[in-house]
């Protein structure tokens, strides 16, 4: 079974058909939750960066504004994964051939382990090096960005 | 409407508006800067709101969060506006042609009343609330701008979903 027997199977199965088959605003209404959890996500994400490298918040601890923060930004990424997903499971072998969205998931690899491996000590250690905290959350913000940007040009090539 | 229309299409076939239409990544790329932008200044909008809810940061005072965000708000909001207008500039008829994009615009402007009302005649006014319960004027303001903010993403992201007007 190749690849391309899977991607087929996945377009010919009836989830993929009640997304697809139904009515193009079922799409459109993904890819409305698609952005707004993305931007739940990304604010969050932001504000605690902000906040981590002193330039908002600054007299608010750092592991109380990543508590405060962190529903949201969950809350953002299950609504971006989900509706991710299901685009995908509508239309796979759209997504396969297209290289921003192979891009795209590159840079969300690279994005989840700086996340999980410098960003996550950020957040946690009692009193990281300046140093390391600016390449940590700067590394993590490129990434991200890099995410949205590929992820928006998936639609353009 | 029918000199609204030449108007657009004079500015959709300037050279601005030419250059980004028929380049490959021009487009594509000031959508990204869009989008990016949005997720830093909507979405910081967005935090704020649900700190006039009583939502978030509920440990900072308001005046605080609004405060430190404005900056980056304001900043995120410089690169959305930059870029919707050159997004504008290369699609000007088709624009006025969709009722999403109509509609957007008009939630922007409603979202925008808000934020000035709230700015500089509710906060003004009332000495600093701090970390209590907030008054109810607080409140409608972040409500009004959450669901203003939403409709204007909703209809953005429709854009290219919906039929135009006729």
């Amino acid at each position: 079974m190749t690849i391309l027997d899977v991607l087929t199977a996945i377009q010919d199965s009836s989830l993929a058909h009640a997304i697809s088959k139904t009515d193009h605003l079922v799409g459109a209404g993904l890819q409305i939750i698609h952005v707004l959890g993305l931007i739940f996500f990304l604010a969050s994400l932001v504000l605690l960066s902000l906040r981590a490298v002193g330039w908002a918040l600054a007299d608010q601890p750092v592991a109380q504004v990543a508590k405060d923060t962190s529903r949201l930004l969950w809350v953002g990424l299950a609504l971006t994964a989900l509706s991710g997903t299901l685009m995908f499971i509508a239309t796979p072998k759209l997504y396969y051939f297209n290289w921003a969205f192979a891009l795209k998931m590159g840079l969300l690899v690279v994005a989840i382990v700086v996340q999980a491996t410098l960003f996550r000590r950020v957040a946690q250690r009692a009193e990281p090096s300046l140093r390391f905290v600016r390449t940590s959350v700067g590394l993590s913000i490129a990434c991200w960005f890099s995410v949205a940007m590929a992820g928006r040009m998936i639609g353009f090539v | 409407m029918s000199m609204l229309y030449a108007i657009a299409e004079q500015i959709e076939s300037s050279g601005i508006g030419v250059a980004i239409a028929e380049s490959r990544f021009a487009y594509p790329i000031i959508e990204g800067i869009h989008l990016i932008g949005l997720s830093v200044s909507v979405g910081l909008i967005f935090i704020t709101d649900l700190r006039l809810l009583g939502l978030i940061l509920k440990r900072i005072p308001v005046e605080r969060v609004l405060h430190h965000l404005r900056p980056y708000v304001l900043g995120g909001f410089a690169a959305i506006f930059v870029s919707g207008t050159l997004l504008f500039w290369s699609s000007a008829a088709r624009m006025l042609d969709s009722p999403a994009f109509v509609f957007k615009l008009l939630f922007i402007a409603l979202a925008g009343i808000n934020a000035l009302v709230f700015e500089l005649i509710v906060v003004p006014r009332r000495v600093p609330v701090g970390l209590g319960t907030l008054p109810r004027s607080f409140r409608f303001a972040g409500l009004a701008s959450l669901t203003l903010w939403t409709l204007t993403i909703v209809c953005g992201r429709l854009i290219p979903y919906l039929p135009t007007w006729s």
